[in-house]
């Protein structure tokens, strides 16, 4: 059973909504004693630090030394959300850079872990409760 | 007495039990409770218009109730009396009229009732909804001169009201508006405006039931536009919202521009205590726009991005973002600002809620915003402050919001005399309460010039010569 703690401030809510989205055993197992921190910097807000620590998720406002840092423009955040564009392009775009790149396999496991879910969040028509018409 | 309304209202309608009388003895808000002597349930004007003669002849009091749902106390029996609960019988959705767009409705009618009415059978219709609940009464909203999700464009509900039908103080039906032709009903078709006849609406609206019972009114329509797009705006700086807001409302683009401090966001999707964090946003501002073409909404879009790269090069830090993308990134629960009406559970979690409701100078917004900021945190509370422009700018509505534990004096206290503090400043900057509680009218009426009190207490005395109709109202 994995614990994530419900932060207060804006940003690390919209981490927790993403996170803790996916009840699957795959994601449990991706995140259980992974025991990394990773900054998740959204701009124009605030770098929040995400703590995995055994089998549990914690929020903490402000940059600490990280095992990865992610910083992205909340639009190229959205845009890869939605699937308008891919990881690449956001990249070359420069809205999204990655600090601590060469850990290889953290980046693939945060890829995993942080991506994945946001892309099924915004996916979800069950979440799409309101069905209000878009542009 | 009993025996009396029994003969007018029927046995099953009208109750003077304990346990019947208690819920309409007290509301949300920091006023205190008082029981009401008998509620009834009426069903048709005429039986109201026997109910008036009584208790004129009898001098008893009569207090107008639908959802209680007001944040002024305003259906609180002050003198006991009579509840008159028009929530139960009187709910009927009476004519929508799709040419002048307008709807004909009894008091009882709620948003819930009509929005769904009309996404039924009126799809090209709409109404405006305020930050209530769907059991909130259509009618109490527009009479009290409340504010809804088009304020920023077709400003106070007060102003959409057509015409109604009342029972004045000695039984007579009164129909103002231009449904005023004819002796016995008037035609469905004939409540489409107020003017150009002398507007006796103004008898009526905002008096909080102190001058007759409305039985019915027309309210204005609008048309429901096929493209829609909201915006969320979030603003660095304390005051950046307040510029925003007033160029956003004169560009003629919005349907509404409302803006929140960023305490109210996170409250509403149910973090208990939200504090305040350095880093954050100050304010956020909720932006619904919509059009009749794609093209059209393109354009408005187009015109709300400039208009905040100006701003920004002036110096302010605000952020515009796709409202439907990121609320669903966000949280949930943040849709139930936009898809109104909702209820908003947190705001009544603490199990009491007030506000100081006040219309405003727009141009004393950063003003409004520093000073009361203050008083919050002087009192170690959240900055719950909701804003908004009305009209395209003609006015705005500035309304801090308190949450507090009913049950618990001290917190009680607290907010109570934060609310007088706050209603001291915006007093002094010529702010004016709406949905006024008794105290916040006695603190207003030190300031108000005198020849206003005398032609109000003429008027009141005019239309309620025996003090029947909600007394107490206005410190009356």
């Amino acid at each position: 059973m994995l614990s994530i703690h419900q932060p207060d401030d804006l940003i690390s809510i919209s981490l927790h909504t993403i996170l803790s989205y996916r009840k699957d055993e795959e994601f449990y197992n991706l995140v259980k004693d992974w025991n990394k921190k990773v900054v998740i910097h959204i701009k124009p807000f605030y770098p929040v630090t995400v703590i995995f620590e055994r089998d549990e998720i914690r929020f903490e406002r402000g940059d600490q030394k990280a095992d990865l840092k992610v910083i992205m423009e909340l639009d190229g955040m959205l845009d890869l959300a939605y699937g308008r564009k891919g990881l690449v392009s956001v990249f070359l775009k420069g809205k999204m850079k990655i600090k601590g790149m060469y850990k290889l396999g953290a980046v693939l496991k945060f890829k995993k872990i942080f991506m994945t879910s946001m892309k099924m969040v915004a996916k979800d028509p069950n979440l799409d409760y309101f069905n209000v018409p878009t542009k | 007495m009993y025996s009396k309304l029994v003969e007018i209202f029927g046995k099953e309608n009208v109750s003077n039990k304990q346990v019947d009388l208690y819920p309409y003895s007290y509301d949300a808000t920091e006023n205190e409770a008082h029981m009401p002597d008998y509620v009834v349930i009426p069903e048709n004007k005429d039986q109201l218009v026997e109910l008036v003669k009584f208790c004129n002849e009898h001098v008893i009091p009569i207090v107008p109730y639908i959802s209680g749902n007001n944040l002024g106390g305003l259906t609180i029996p002050l003198k006991g009396g009579i509840m008159c609960d028009f929530s139960k019988k009187m709910n009927r959705i009476l004519h929508i009229n799709e040419n002048m767009m307008y709807v004909l409705l009894e008091p009882g009618v709620t948003f819930g009732q009509l929005k769904k009415y009309l996404d039924e059978n009126h799809p090209g219709l709409r109404y405006s909804y305020p930050n209530s609940p769907p059991y909130a009464s259509v009618i109490g909203n527009a009479f009290l001169s409340g504010m809804t999700n088009m304020g920023t464009k077709i400003g106070s509900m007060g102003d959409s009201i057509n015409g109604l039908e009342a029972v004045l103080a000695d039984g007579t039906i009164a129909r103002v508006g231009s449904c005023f032709y004819g002796k016995d009903e008037a035609d469905p078709d004939s409540w489409w405006c107020r003017y150009p006849i002398p507007d006796l609406l103004g008898l009526f609206v905002n008096w909080q039931g102190m001058t007759g019972l409305i039985t019915k009114a027309a309210i204005q329509l609008w048309p429901n536009l096929p493209f829609k797009q909201p915006f969320l705006a979030v603003f660095f700086g304390l005051t950046d919202v307040a510029p925003f807001m007033r160029e956003v409302a004169k560009a003629d683009i919005v349907d509404d521009v409302v803006g929140f401090s960023t305490e109210v966001a996170k409250m509403e999707i149910g973090i208990p205590d939200p504090k305040r964090y350095p880093e954050e946003p100050a304010y956020t501002a909720m932006i619904p726009i919509s059009a009749k073409t794609e093209k059209m909404l393109e354009a408005k879009i187009e015109i709300l991005r400039d208009i905040t790269k100006e701003l920004n090069n002036k110096g302010t830090n605000i952020h515009l973002i796709d409202y439907n993308e990121f609320s669903k990134l966000y949280h949930k629960k943040s849709r139930t600002i936009y898809d109104l009406p909702a209820v908003i559970l947190s705001l009544y979690e603490k199990s009491g809620l007030a506000w100081v409701g006040t219309y405003c100078n727009s141009g004393k917004f950063e003003e409004l915003i520093e000073k009361t900021d203050k008083l919050y945190e002087k009192y170690n509370v959240p900055p719950y402050v909701m804003l908004k422009i009305m009209k395209q700018g003609h006015y705005g509505i500035f309304r801090p919001i308190f949450r507090f534990n009913q049950f618990d004096k001290d917190d009680k206290k607290r907010i109570v005399d934060l609310m007088e503090d706050i209603l001291d400043l915006c007093i002094d900057e010529g702010c004016i309460p709406y949905k006024t509680p008794v105290w916040m009218a006695a603190k207003m009426k030190e300031k108000i010039n005198p020849g206003w009190l005398k032609l109000f207490d003429k008027i009141k005395k005019c239309m309620d010569p025996n003090g029947i109709f909600n007394p107490g109202r206005w410190d009356t």
